[in-house]
């Protein structure tokens, strides 16, 4: 079974033949919770904005969590992982949605003087230690890294605008939050473009919450390691008598 | 299908993993033996973090050695004070060998001891394999198979003990040693450590054959129970969810294993597992030689915190 979670983040304020100044959000923090084992979460976004030729791009950063990453060396002829970068404020989630391909909305400079895109993403400092190299390179593989697992993605042309009534135009995209996404507050960030030009810009937040078996295991395995050990032991060993049993008997019959 | 490992933090495939406990556990079901030397590496080929490899496979190694010894129990096929005897000098080194893998794992090093016990150990036991079937069968050309005696030194151990269902009387410091030593290994490879106790029961203790292998699994059980509590409240490196699914995987492949053995002739099964044991064993320590395709890599991050 699909769990398909819908989450309106915006009430639909149509008015009638008036043109909304701005973009229209909905300023109310939304709770979501996600269960870890299913493939994710679908995450519907929609709202309003102005209409004719113009563009949006949304932007979603997930809370920041501590990464660390190793560098191998090599010594007496072996490489060993002895050089880490320690980073403490990573986004633990990144996706930028657009109603077209970036580069026709706009050019690179003007992505750049409003910190939009994965380049501008903000990594935060991290502690190198045991290692010469800068940590511009550091930052590279973490991105690729978190790109490949997912948890880094981008959705060129995936929001689509239909003209409403008036000059209203209704937007709308979704996206999936990986089961394993991390828990806190996720910054959603509206741009309206128009012939190139910035021109609006509206935020609001997702809260996610954890839930499920996982978290309980990895709670369990951080807070009270001694119990998830034995606890560990435990399910093993019985599940090992178990099996043997059952064995045991299908013979016997 | 997707499922998402906690500890190690990763999104698996669970049918591949139940796949890779059958194989294993054909395998080991097989040869008659424990099978984590070989789960062990495969998990850190397939992208397990080698610390986690290790103590989950400690803890999937418990249900399964668990399950192999209530067979051996029914047939009165364990030496219970034998085994005991090994445990107590186990879990000193199980202590001993938390205590260096923690020690490494500060200075980045854990991977490298990891990696390198896996290397001496794989070679010198296939090898080791290799030789003795090749012997056996008569390739090599010696005319009769030496006998182990013995060592003078070793019956005149104080502290003799009579152990009734292997028939001994010898001192308990030999057991003890092995023990010991087998802990160490056990919480540095996350192995049961059957390999080492098998030939040590056979070839330094003297102990009938038929009560080799029921008093090995039953120590590994305390053995790898007692490594798993250690990983979990030092390193928080057991998943729970990875050691249930090979322990499963494990169980049905066990069952085919058995079945198999009795097929195939005994000294090809002993030169096959030989030669998968250095195969294991070389690309294992080629990881550390061959330049790696990345040079960075991400080492922990927890999506939970």
């Amino acid at each position: 079974m699909k769990n398909k979670l819908l989450i309106i983040l915006f009430s639909v304020f149509i008015l009638m033949g008036q043109m909304p100044p701005n973009i229209v959000i909905d300023e109310n923090e939304k709770d979501i919770k996600i269960k870890p084992n299913i493939a994710g979460t679908e995450v519907v976004l929609y709202g309003v904005m102005p209409s004719g030729e113009k563009d949006i791009i949304i932007e979603i950063v997930g809370p920041a969590r501590n990464i660390f990453l190793e560098e191998k060396k090599r010594i007496y002829g072996f490489w060993l992982g002895l050089g880490r970068a320690d980073y403490y404020k990573v986004p633990s989630y990144y996706n930028i949605l657009s109603s077209r391909q970036l580069k026709e909305i706009a050019d690179q400079r003007a992505f750049d003087k409003l910190g939009l895109g994965l380049n501008n993403l903000p990594l935060g400092k991290a502690k190198i230690t045991n290692s010469a190299t800068q940590q511009i390179i550091f930052d590279d593989n973490l991105k690729k890294y978190m790109i490949e697992r997912g948890q880094f993605v981008k959705g060129e042309g995936q929001v689509s605008v239909k003209s409403g009534p008036g000059k209203v135009g209704i937007f709308s995209t979704e996206f999936l939050l990986p089961s394993s996404s991390h828990q806190g507050k996720y910054f959603v960030r509206y741009y309206i473009f128009q012939n190139g030009e910035f021109i609006s810009y509206a935020e609001n937040k997702i809260d996610l919450k954890q839930a499920g078996f996982s978290r309980i295991i990895w709670l369990l395995s951080k807070n009270f390691p001694l119990l998830y050990g034995i606890l560990a032991v435990i399910l093993s060993g019985s599940l090992g008598w178990l099996i043997s049993t059952i064995f045991r008997r299908l013979k016997l019959s | 299908m997707e499922l998402y490992l906690p500890i190690a933090e990763m999104s698996i495939n669970p049918i591949g993993f139940l796949c890779l406990g059958i194989i294993v556990g054909t395998l080991s079901g097989t040869f008659g033996v424990g099978g984590g030397f070989l789960m062990t590496p495969l998990l850190i080929f397939l992208g397990i973090p080698p610390t986690i490899a290790v103590a989950s496979e400690a803890n999937h190694i418990v249900g399964s050695s668990l399950s192999g010894t209530i067979g051996h129990l029914r047939r009165k096929a364990v030496d219970i004070r034998m085994g005991n005897v090994l445990l107590a000098g186990g879990i000193l080194g199980s202590f001993l060998g938390i205590y260096i893998f923690n020690s490494l794992k500060e200075v980045g090093l854990v991977d490298l001891l990891i990696t390198l016990s896996y290397f001496v150990f794989l070679t010198a036991i296939g090898s080791f394999m290799l030789y003795e079937s090749l012997d056996s069968m008569g390739l090599l050309g010696h005319k009769k198979r030496t006998r182990f005696y013995h060592h003078s030194w070793i019956m005149g151990l104080p502290f003799k003990i009579r152990f009734k269902r292997s028939g001994l009387y010898i001192s308990l410091i030999p057991p003890y040693l092995v023990g010991f030593f087998v802990g160490i290994l056990s919480s540095i490879m996350g192995v049961g450590g059957g390999f080492i106790i098998i030939p040590a029961m056979i070839y330094i203790l003297r102990m009938p054959t038929s009560v080799v292998v029921g008093t090995s699994l039953y120590q590994i059980i305390f053995i790898t129970a007692f490594v798993t509590i250690l990983h979990a409240s030092t390193n928080h490196s057991v998943d729970i969810i990875l050691a249930l699914i090979l322990l499963l995987g494990g169980a049905i492949g066990a069952q085919i294993g058995v079945r198999l053995s009795g097929k195939f002739n005994g000294a090809g099964l002993r030169i096959a597992l030989a030669i998968l044991v250095l195969i294991v064993g070389v690309i294992m320590a080629s990881e550390l030689i061959i330049k790696p395709e990345n040079l960075i890599n991400i080492i922990s991050g927890s999506n939970f915190e």
